[in-house]
């Protein structure tokens, strides 16, 4: 190896490592916050906390209702990736295997859909869930989550079901498989890995989602966590070491799911991207 | 082969979920948007929509509010090419490249993405806390208490500092982008390039830039649409305040429905963006459009 790739990767080193410390130190800087007061997280910022008891925490979870919140959002957010995954899989099936004209221009109908902005559906949704007595109601945010996370999960299931190969259909069918049998006993598991990674985003979606669920839902024991934190942080009582305990609270679902399925995010945004 | 009256009505059965969302949630909405932006209407059920023209168009478009808030999404678009286009590509250069542990630093920098905006938000938002917050403090201890000032209630400046916490919560995104361009060169183009004694940065400009191409297509459409769209974190920083001079226009179509009740106003910039994403995005497609390299 010359002397200059050596050099040059030594500041790639560099460089890298000082991204690493960039992502990783303000969540640190949080961490070590959230069991500190005001005072101490001032003067004493970088130390560890004096003490490691959790006042900030109960805080949190007595008097704002952490854990409520995040269990709420944790029942959305489930609840969206099953519906989802639900909705796109009968939707790919039609689109990959029935080769029919009107079922392949609703495939242009999806991507059309795709670039319309949230915004723009914003008032006749809430207006809709007045009409339907739907405000404060999990059921209607969800639809709703499904509605815009579907389109993606669409292209990239019946792009795999596409790569399956038509002689495992006959063979199913020879045997007496319906359409239904098909479709969930024999394509859907080898549609898996795209399953689990659609499933993800969905659920990461729905967890930090902010515009529906503020206008969607106002009864301050349904807020979802990023309502919760920000009515928190608005209600004037300026404890950073509370609020820093509540974020702690709510990065952990998200860091436990990026933990066990950083490969599968990984792959599904780059699929994305190539699908464009 | 052809398809008997089974096989269309299972294909209706089974679109029929995906397509009555759509219709009810996406296409409906986006017709009673159009439809409600000539109209003058308060946002009381019952109560019927006056018919206005383009009126709404033109209070909008002659408000200095919504050309601030278009030059805001412009400081986005600008921190989106000049700030997170170089360092997310840069990042994909590093985790593509020979070193060790590219796995873990790809996995570290995606870590922001995965986190809630509003998480992200809040977290710097007490961070940036110029009374008691973390950097005043180091700040303070290292003698620059003079620097201090209040990030995200002084003008413009609450803007960019919106703007490198937003390109902070999605460098790692988007470096993905780049990574999925980068990775579908084939090696052999690379090496063929090395054998004919290119050295990195001609590699760089030749092979890598060129045949990326479609990941900066990718980056370019998904960045310029987000940018006009931008809600949650602006919503989460400083509210679009002091005085409405951080707003865009995601927060003014919010503010109009649901603080001042002017839902036509509201709609009428829901209609505007739609129009600037849908065209700017046909643009984005024209310009990338991928030359056949080989």
């Amino acid at each position: 190896m010359s002397k200059k790739t050596k050099v040059g990767m030594g500041v790639t080193y560099i460089l890298a490592f000082l991204w690493i410390v960039a992502t990783t130190v303000p969540l640190l800087l949080a961490v070590l916050s959230s069991f500190k007061d005001n005072t101490e997280i001032y003067l004493r910022p970088w130390q560890l906390p004096q003490s490691w008891a959790p006042v900030n925490y109960i805080r949190a979870i007595v008097d704002v209702g952490a854990l409520r919140s995040i269990g709420n959002t944790l029942l959305v957010a489930f609840l969206t990736a099953g519906g989802v995954l639900l909705v796109a899989l009968l939707a790919s099936y039609p689109m990959s295997r029935k080769n029919i004209r009107w079922v392949k221009s609703t495939y242009t109908l999806f991507v059309l859909a795709v670039m319309i902005p949230v915004h723009t559906t914003l008032i006749p949704i809430s207006s809709l869930a007045t009409i339907l007595k739907a405000k404060d109601q999990y059921w209607y945010l969800i639809l709703v989550y499904i509605a815009f996370n579907m389109a993606q999960s669409i292209f990239l299931i019946s792009g795999s079901m596409n790569g399956i190969s038509r002689e495992i259909d006959d063979a199913a069918i020879i045997d007496g498989c319906g359409d239904f049998r098909l479709l969930f006993r024999i394509l859907t598991p080898i549609c898996k890995p795209i399953l689990a990674t659609e499933a993800i985003f969905a659920f990461v979606y729905a967890y930090g989602e902010l515009i529906f669920s503020l206008t969607l839902i106002s009864n301050s024991k349904l807020y979802t966590v990023s309502r919760a934190m920000l009515s928190f942080y608005g209600d004037g009582d300026m404890r950073l070491g509370p609020i820093f305990a509540f974020i702690v609270l709510s990065a952990i679902p998200s860091i436990i799911v990026y933990v066990l399925f950083h490969n599968q995010i990984q792959k599904g945004v780059m699929n994305g991207a190539i699908k464009g | 082969m052809t398809y008997k009256r089974k096989d269309h009505l299972i294909s209706i059965l089974f679109l029929f979920p995906a397509l009555l969302l759509l219709c009810v949630f996406i296409i409906y909405p986006t017709i009673s948007t159009i439809k409600l932006s000539f109209h003058s209407w308060k946002g009381i059920y019952g109560m019927a929509q006056e018919f206005v023209g383009f009126s709404n168009f033109q209070k909008v478009l002659t408000s200095d509010t919504f050309w601030n808030a278009m030059l805001n999404s412009v400081y986005f678009m600008i921190g989106t090419f000049v700030i997170l286009m170089p360092l997310s590509f840069s990042l994909a250069l590093v985790v593509t490249s020979k070193l060790k542990f590219t796995g873990f630093m790809k996995t570290m920098y995606y870590l922001p993405v995965i986190l809630g905006t509003t998480t992200v938000a809040l977290m710097w938002r007490c961070i940036l806390n110029p009374n008691t917050g973390i950097l005043a403090g180091i700040l303070n201890a290292m003698g620059l208490g003079d620097h201090v000032i209040d990030w995200l209630n002084t003008p413009t400046v609450n803007v960019w500092t919106t703007i490198l916490i937003n390109e902070w919560k999605f460098a790692g995104y988007n470096m993905l982008i780049f990574v999925a361009g980068i990775t579908s060169i084939p090696d052999t183009t690379v090496e063929a390039a090395m054998i004919d004694g290119c050295n990195y940065w001609q590699r760089l400009r030749y092979i890598i830039l060129p045949l990326s191409k479609n990941s900066f297509k990718v980056f370019a459409i998904l960045g310029i649409t987000g940018c006009l769209k931008v809600f949650d974190i602006i919503w989460a920083m400083t509210g679009g305040g002091p005085n409405d001079l951080s707003s865009t226009p995601g927060i003014m179509i919010y503010q109009f429905a649901y603080t001042y009740k002017k839902y036509g106003r509201s709609a009428a910039i829901a209609v505007i963006l739609l129009i600037l994403g849908v065209s700017l995005s046909a643009v984005c497609n024209r310009v990338f459009k991928q030359d056949d390299i080989y």
